[in-house]
């Protein structure tokens, strides 16, 4: 009797254990998917005066076999992996807008800056001006084009966002109701395999998008949390999380930050960006913020510096009808500092621009820690730098081009964020557009004079505007007069200003009189420059005068000096040093570098990632070998049972037999 | 539960399979990429340095072939300047000849006539040399910037800037000093016509010599930087020792008040008579000339000495001389403008010169800007080019690495214990 018993148990438990076999082998392929094993234990043996007999075999449980470590561990690092992805694939994208070669915006600007060689050589052709002022149009528009893809990426990088967002809202709610169900079923004494699978699999999707720390309850529950601290699920309560600008500085600081919200509260808390960890959500909020940043500060700069030097050139020179240039692209005014909502003094500053080739490439948060002591940061990744009064502040400013107007008092804590050329690459525009326009002419003219005996001849001559602003000589004009020897030295007669030397930054002014003239140096003369070549002697002059006097008629039309100044900014060190020919390189170059490095993150995390994922499927992932070779034992310990019935069957036969009549 | 150092999951092995094919994949596709378009550095972040290096090599190249495109230009017009200079010196031989041939004893008053016409043809011909424009209507010889005719303007003078512009390391000046070619300056060339205004008596071919500029920054200027118009009145006296005779002459000046090397009046050195006179005149600082003719005790002449501001001016001079009429006035109009117009040829000569060596110059600097460039190519294509072998060779390890990776994939896949089972 017992035999049978015990072969019908067996019977049982090896159907069980086939049949968990064969669900391993049927969920092969499905993501997420823990092996089962059978776990079977012995019935206990009944107690005889012959010992322990043993009561046969029993299923105690089905276990999943999975580790929680390698679980969190895999999940963490495909979610590190997924940021690293997410960045690279719109950094690839950001790299196209400063792609280089013969078509990139480089070689426009360039093309641009090469074109007033013609007109510098053939004063009269207006078909060279024409081309000049056909090419300013173009880099505009290229500029506004770069602009706008810039604008597109982030229109992009937004619509992901929203999209992952609405996939983490839906997963947390998800994972609330499978928690829900778990704990109802713990009460059932066994565990919930197939729940606990796909909660697990839900928090790997999660993670993709967030990387979460899971904290597991009594109640069978796990309470998923965000950036650290922030509870996304808590026991079967799904809470949800949102995109938005910052709290501080709202849309002014092109910034987005992934805030929290509780369910039933209506308050928003702003999550820092370093405490989110992995998941595509992180690496796209970090491109956005700090890589898409950047792109546009490089543009904005590049843009900014071009305009106004041109403008401020052209404004100097004579168009050919005799009056002072235009303005050839739209002003850049700059974006006015922004105050934090959380300031409490009404306090403002006031930016301008004060030098357009020291503009800085990056924002700029200033925050007061008294009333006139603070620190400035640079955005994204600067370190703060303290200063201890207002003029230090105004220092640190005018060190980067800009002049800064503080207003009225401040209190502590107060903070703006200072970004003032947001957008002018994309407001750029060309204004002039007829070839009388392009102010190619010096509006000062120089002639040696008439019976010099020394070897003087004239380099260059220009209007610069520095360091004084341009004041046209008299009528008589201002004389350089020379006395040989060595040194050779000159006196001036006409001028407002005293003579600066231009080579030096700021120009130094000259010693004397009698100053010493050295050939080839740049002498700065109210707001005009000249470089002489050559050795005079005594008695030589130069004169130098306004070219709109009527004494010299319309000679100014046949003149292309002012062009041939806009050809050297070509070599005006206008991006950190960089000169504007080779500004784009560096900002192409800085682009690629993020790029690169990013992808070798990517890379690395990657493999990463694969590697944990390898190492976690090794515990929980089935085998098909390992499969088939258990369906062949549970088979042959199935058919044992089946004979074993048999045998009891048989027995119980022989014993009817023997007893029947 | 068995240890999981040895296990392995189907489906992560398929996974993983899959993600290195994949990958080899795509790094054959982008070693196809660099071979197709034969580039190392497609994208900025292959090689972040290399494509910045590229970059400013290819914008340097396109600085250089623009520098060259001006060079061009300026060499035209140099070149273009120096051939008027050379027709301008050829203008002013056949003035000469003409000049010498005014000079002719046998001449009449209607011969010097038609001289004097023919001279006037040549002076109008050297005036529009001396204008002449390049293809852009912008002239040849204008120094600093003038007007479009720069020769010459109401008042005889240069209508422009004077002065020559410099060349830099990569460019040549378009435009050579016109002032320097044609014009005269009183305290750099000295020169002075001087014109017999009354001869007593006129048989005694009493005249001057060629004024020579002894020491030009002498030369006394007025406030307004002209040279002063001299008149010097000789009159002929017994001289110091018996038998000779010494000039005696005063000089005035127009504006009155140029210095004088003395007093008036000035007594000259002795002159014996008989031979033909050349009688040094040493009043007027930085300027000479002797008195010449054959004078008698109590002949008297008078000259005036008039600056003279150009070439052109000089021909004028002449040409009103030789055309006046009288014979003396020409004899004396053609020895003044053949030792100016010498002076003249001296100046066209030297700005000629200068621009002979501006085409030297440019011819250097389109040698040295060739040399430029081809190394900046060579830069830029070390950056930025494949070298096709290591090319084609990484693209074959790549191919054969993934056929091995396919191979394997398919032959892993047949085997499973399910297989053997029957």
């Amino acid at each position: 009797m017992s035999l049978l018993n015990v072969g019908s148990r067996a019977l049982l438990a090896n159907q069980v254990a086939l049949q968990t076999a064969g669900n391993n082998i049927a969920n092969v392929n499905t993501q997420g998917y823990s092996r089962q094993s059978v776990v079977l234990q012995t019935v206990p043996g009944q107690f005889t005066g012959g010992g322990y007999i043993g009561k046969g075999v029993d299923v105690a449980t089905i276990l999943r076999n999975q580790s929680e470590l390698l679980t969190r561990q895999a999940s963490a690092a495909a979610s590190v992996d997924a940021s690293d992805s997410a960045r690279v694939e719109r950094l690839r994208q950001l790299q196209d807008v400063f792609s280089g070669g013969a078509s990139g915006l480089g070689a426009a600007i360039n093309d641009m800056m090469n074109a007033f060689s013609d007109v510098v050589n053939s004063p009269t052709d207006l078909t060279a001006r024409n081309i000049v002022l056909t090419r300013i149009d173009e880099t505009a528009k290229r500029m506004v084009g770069a602009s706008d893809r810039l604008d597109e990426i982030a229109a992009t990088v937004t619509e992901q966002l929203k999209g992952d967002i609405k996939a983490i809202n839906l997963l947390a709610q998800n994972i609330a109701g499978v928690n829900d169900q778990i704990a109802r079923a713990k009460g059932n004494g066994q565990p919930a395999n197939d729940l606990l699978d796909q909660r697990d699999q839900l928090i790997r999707n999660l993670n993709q998008h967030i990387q979460t720390t899971q904290v597991a309850a009594d109640d069978g529950t796990v309470s998923v949390f965000v950036a650290g601290s922030q509870p996304l699920v808590l026991g079967n309560q799904a809470a949800s999380l949102s995109i938005d600008d910052p709290q501080d500085f709202g849309a002014a600081s092109g910034q987005k930050r992934l805030y929290f919200q509780q369910p039933g509260s209506s308050t928003k808390a702003e999550l820092g960006e370093s405490t989110l960890g992995g998941g595509s959500v992180a690496g796209l909020l970090r491109f956005q913020n700090s890589d898409l940043q950047e792109g546009y500060q490089l543009l904005n700069r590049m843009a900014t510096a071009i305009s106004l030097n041109l403008n401020q050139q052209n404004q100097l020179g004579l168009t050919l009808d005799g009056s002072m240039g235009q303005a050839l692209l739209s002003d850049v005014v700059p974006v006015q500092p922004q105050p934090a909502i959380t300031n409490t003094s009404a306090g403002s500053l006031a930016l301008s621009i004060s030098d357009p080739n020291k503009l800085p490439a990056s924002s700029y948060v200033v925050v007061f820690t008294g009333g006139t002591t603070g620190t400035i940061t640079a955005q994204p990744n600067g370190q703060a730098q303290a200063f201890a009064n207002m003029a230090d502040l105004q220092t640190f400013f005018s060190d980067r081009g800009l002049q800064l107007t503080p207003g009225g008092p401040f209190n502590a804590n107060d903070q703006f964020f200072v970004n003032p050329l947001k957008n002018a690459a994309g407001k750029m525009q060309a204004l002039q557009f007829s070839p009388g326009q392009l102010a190619a002419a010096n509006p000062v003219n120089a002639a040696m004079g008439a019976s010099n005996a020394g070897s003087l001849q004239l380099a260059s001559l220009k209007a610069s505007g520095e360091p004084a602003p341009l004041t046209l000589p008299p009528a008589a004009g201002v004389v350089l007069s020379f006395t040989g020897g060595t040194p050779a030295t000159f006196t001036l007669t006409g001028n407002t200003g005293a003579p600066f030397d231009a080579s030096t930054t700021p120009p130094t002014p000259l010693a004397g009189p009698p100053y010493t003239f050295t050939s080839g140096q740049a002498i700065s003369i109210d707001g005009w420059e000249i470089k002489l070549g050559g050795t005079p002697k005594t008695g030589d002059s130069v004169t130098v005068g306004n070219a709109t006097d009527p004494q010299y008629g319309d000679w100014y039309k046949r003149n292309t000096g002012n062009a041939d100044a806009m050809m050297a900014l070509r070599d005006t060190p206008m991006f950190d040093g960089a000169t504007l020919s080779d500004g784009f390189a560096g900002a192409m170059a800085q682009i690629g570098t993020r790029t690169q490095s990013a992808q070798f993150a990517a890379e690395l995390s990657s493999s990463f990632a694969a590697n944990l994922e390898r190492d976690r499927t090794a515990v929980s992932g089935v085998n098909l070998d390992e499969e088939a070779a258990r369906l062949i034992q549970y088979q042959q310990a199935y058919q044992a049972s089946a004979k074993m019935v048999q045998i009891a069957q048989s027995v119980f036969d022989t014993l009817i037999q023997t007893m029947g009549r | 539960m068995s240890n999981a150092l040895n296990r392995l999951s189907t489906a992560n092995m398929y996974d993983s399979a899959l993600r290195n094919m994949t990958s080899r994949q795509t790094s054959l596709a982008n070693l196809q990429e660099n071979l197709t378009s034969g580039k190392r550095v497609v994208r900025a972040s292959d090689d972040p340095v290399a494509a910045a290096q590229a970059e400013r090599s290819m914008t340097r190249i396109t600085r250089i072939q623009t520098e060259q495109r001006a060079l061009d230009l300026q060499r035209n017009a140099v070149a273009q300047a120096e051939s008027t200079l050379g027709d301008a010196v050829g203008v002013m031989q056949q003035m000469r000849e003409l000049v010498v041939s005014a000079g002719n004893g046998a001449f009449n008053a209607s011969d010097r006539a038609s001289v004097a016409s023919q001279l006037q043809g040549l002076r109008t011909q050297l005036q529009d040399v001396a204008n002449r424009k390049d293809t852009n209507g912008v002239p040849l010889l204008s120094a600093l910037g003038s007007a479009a005719t720069p020769f010459l303007n109401a008042l005889g003078e240069f209508d422009g800037l004077a002065g020559q512009m410099a060349g830099s390391s990569v460019s040549i000046p378009n435009a050579l000093d016109g002032d320097a070619a044609f014009m005269f300056q009183p305290q750099r060339d000295g020169v002075f016509n001087a014109s017999v205004s009354a001869a007593v008596p006129a048989t005694h071919s009493l005249g001057s010599s060629a004024v020579t500029a002894t020491d030009p920054a002498q030369i006394a200027l007025t406030p307004g930087g002209n040279a002063y118009d001299y008149q010097i009145s000789v009159s002929y006296i017994a001289g110091g020792a018996p038998g000779t005779l010494a000039a005696q002459y005063s000089v005035t000046s127009t504006p009155p008040g140029a210095p004088l090397n003395g007093a008036n009046p000035f007594v000259s050195a002795d002159y014996v008579p008989g031979r033909p006179a050349s009688i040094a005149m040493t009043a007027i600082p930085g300027l000479g000339l002797n008195f010449t003719g054959s004078p008698q005790l109590g002949d008297t002449v008078t000259l005036a000495l008039k600056p003279s501001s150009s070439i052109f001016d000089t021909v004028d001079t002449a040409i009103r001389d030789i055309g006046s009429g009288s014979a003396s006035a020409a004899t004396q109009a053609v020895g003044q403008a053949l030792a100016n117009m010498d002076r003249g040829l001296e100046r066209l000569h030297s700005v000629r010169s200068y621009a002979g060596e501006l085409l030297n110059r440019a011819d250097r600097i389109g040698g040295s800007q060739d040399t430029r460039s081809v190394q900046l190519e060579a830069d830029r294509s070390r950056a930025e080019d494949l070298d096709m072998i290591q090319g084609i060779s990484d693209f074959q390890n790549q191919q054969v690495g993934y056929e091995a990776a396919l191979k394997s994939y398919a032959m892993v896949q047949k085997l499973s214990l399910f297989n053997f089972i029957s």
